[in-house]
């Protein structure tokens, strides 16, 4: 897998299509890989792919300092993948000046792992590697929601108390959110203050409920708001409750169907809502 | 001579440091894989083994992630002032590894620089230190490469070492820590090996003879831009202290509260006028390590780092200082 990912990368640097390759490197196997900007053919040594490679990269699509470096090529994962169908259904890039290299995924032994059904790549460019992407019901995609809901209303509160009680507000979910692109976040607006600034109870509480809202029918589930926060905050909770409404009330699942209208992107003048008319 | 106590024998301290009234944090397991600094509620909670270190701080119990300095109350003309009371319950941190304990005594230094500040200084005064020695390290550890070491004492009141078979031993280094284990103890003629520590990665005098010259060097972009921007490194940080001033409520009441700030947050820097001195991410780290080993040295004559490596422990993309002195290291910087 490795070699045809970093020949298809050399091709791409050398013949000029692409000034940079985002994709992963790693110095030492204790450490995960983390991300690497590959603008010179001979460097594409450094790229490494394996079982570790959890970071969804397409963050980087949309930060200043990576978008000045090029028209670029970015490694993905499938469900990563899904993130960039979003993005180029919120006109937030242009597909056509990016480069995708999909490359097929056993999985990272992460919990959506165990319910992944994309497995193998849609939508890219050029695609590494072979995986089966096996149909996954809805029940088994969102059992790990399911279960918590079993619990009783007040253990449930109780537990959302205690985990978000840890909360310090570093922001890592949002900042490694491929969807949470806002230039300015409401949390930053001052002129005047929409939230709590600050990292109580209530200002916890009110962030992760306002990011959850804001991530409705858009979150693509690649849980890397989970994945990096330092804390450990289980936020797929909250972003699996929202993708399971929208899939029950729209049969929307976000980034599946590049076709497909977006949830709250998108109006009808037969809406059958009154208020929206 | 050395001075021994058996683990249970701790835990029962802490309970009776919890039934008279002390609020006790120290390192608890959160869940699989996590585990944190937190107030304990019963003496078997604490963790005394089998962890590298917590993701966050001690720094919290001397410098609250958010604090209340005054509450307002606008009355027609009157505006009433109310000075939040001062802090007044003793703490004591248990097991706390070295490396949190020896940023406590950095910190006082900018707490105490041209402004003395109350709340940080009697929260510092009610709080007693006790570290945990390490004997195990990950790769993000290194303290070595700091002047620190795995049984460093500065900021502690009292260093425990694990002896292996149940008992640590207990060196005082203050009268606080003297008397919080007085009468508890035992005689002893057995110590505890002194592990060497993570292996030294990065070469101090290098950094800061490379930090008076690299500041205008291109390749900070190459050596930070996977940095996304967000604050992890900075909380779970034992040194790092920027803080915020907002005011919350409305116009009628409300409180001026002061919460962690993170310089790689992109707002850190904006004026109100729309300028932003450190525009880019490359500007913000590299701000970062001139902060820890080039400015606060000159100013205060120490490291703003203690080697902990929640930085890189805690970075979404494994950056953190670290990284950022090796990768300079490696290109002769």
């Amino acid at each position: 897998m490795l070699q045809p990912l970093r020949e298809t990368c050399r091709r791409l640097l050398q013949d000029g299509t692409v000034q940079v390759v985002i994709g992963y490197g790693q110095a030492v196997r204790a450490v995960e890989p983390y991300p690497v900007f590959i603008t010179a053919p001979d460097d594409v040594g450094q790229l490494v792919w394996n079982e570790q490679c959890r970071t969804n990269l397409v963050k980087y699509l949309l930060r200043k300092e990576i978008r000045a470096l090029g028209k670029p090529a970015i490694v993905v994962k499938g469900c990563d993948e899904r993130a960039l169908v979003v993005l180029q259904q919120e006109l937030q890039i242009d597909r056509s000046q990016i480069v995708v290299i999909g490359v097929a995924c056993d999985g990272m032994d992460e919990p959506r792992c165990e319910v992944c059904d994309a497995h193998q790549p849609r939508f890219a460019d050029h695609i590494i590697g072979h995986a089966t992407n096996e149909m996954q019901p809805a029940e088994r995609r969102y059992a790990h929601l399911g279960e918590f809901l079993e619990r009783p209303l007040p253990d449930r509160m109780a537990y959302w108390k205690a985990e978000l009680e840890r909360c310090v507000k570093c922001y890592a979910c949002r900042q490694a959110c491929p969807l949470c692109y806002c230039e300015r976040c409401i949390v930053e607006k001052n002129r005047p203050a929409c939230l709590d600034t600050s990292a109580t109870l209530k200002g916890n509480f009110a962030w992760h409920i306002v990011r959850a809202f804001h991530l409705a029918g858009r979150c693509v589930g690649c849980d890397q708001c989970s994945r990096v926060c330092p804390e450990g905050i289980d936020l797929r909770l909250l972003n699996l409750s929202m993708a399971r409404e929208a899939e029950a009330s729209f049969g929307h699942r976000s980034g599946t169907d590049p076709q497909a209208e977006l949830v709250l992107g998108s109006f009808s003048q037969q809406d059958q809502e009154q208020f929206i008319r | 001579m050395s001075q021994i106590i058996s683990k249970p024998a701790i835990r029962r301290l802490v309970e009776l440091w919890l039934r008279q009234g002390k609020r006790v944090i120290a390192p608890v397991q959160v869940r699989p894989n996590l585990v944190s600094y937190q107030p304990v509620r019963g003496p078997d909670q604490v963790l005394l083994e089998g962890f590298v270190r917590p993701l966050n701080s001690i720094k919290q119990v001397v410098f609250p992630r958010h604090e209340q300095l005054f509450q307002y109350r606008v009355r027609g003309k009157q505006i009433d002032l109310l000075p939040a009371p001062l802090p007044d319950i003793e703490r004591i941190v248990l097991a706390a590894r070295p490396c949190d304990a020896a940023a406590l005594p950095i910190l006082d230094h900018v707490f105490n620089w041209e402004f003395r500040d109350a709340a940080y200084n009697r929260r510092r005064e009610l709080t007693t230190v006790v570290t945990l020695a390490c004997t195990e390290y990950d790769a993000h550890c290194f303290c070595t490469s700091v002047g620190s070491r795995p049984d460093d004492t500065r900021g502690s009141d009292a260093l425990l070492l694990d002896l292996g078979d149940g008992t640590l031993e207990v060196r005082h280094t203050t009268d606080k820590g003297q008397s919080l284990f007085a009468g508890q103890t035992q005689a002893s003629t057995r110590t505890a090996p002194i592990s060497p520590g993570p292996e030294r990665r990065a070469d101090l005098r290098r950094v800061s003879q490379s930090l008076e010259q690299a500041f205008e060097r291109s390749e900070w972009a190459a050596w930070t831009n996977r940095c996304l921007g967000c604050g992890a490194c900075a909380f779970g940080c034992p040194t790092c202290h920027c803080f915020d001033m907002v005011d919350e409520g409305g116009p009628t009441c409300g409180a001026r509260v002061r919460n962690w700030d993170a310089c790689q947050f992109g707002q850190f820097t904006l004026h109100a006028s729309g300028h932003n001195p450190r525009g880019v991410q490359s500007q913000r780290q590299r701000q970062r390590i001139y902060h820890k080993f080039h400015v606060y040295p000159k100013k205060f004559g120490e490291l703003l780092c203690t080697g902990c490596g929640n930085c890189t422990r805690n970075c979404p993309v494994s950056l953190g200082v670290l990284p950022v002195l090796e990768a300079m290291q490696a290109e002769g910087a």
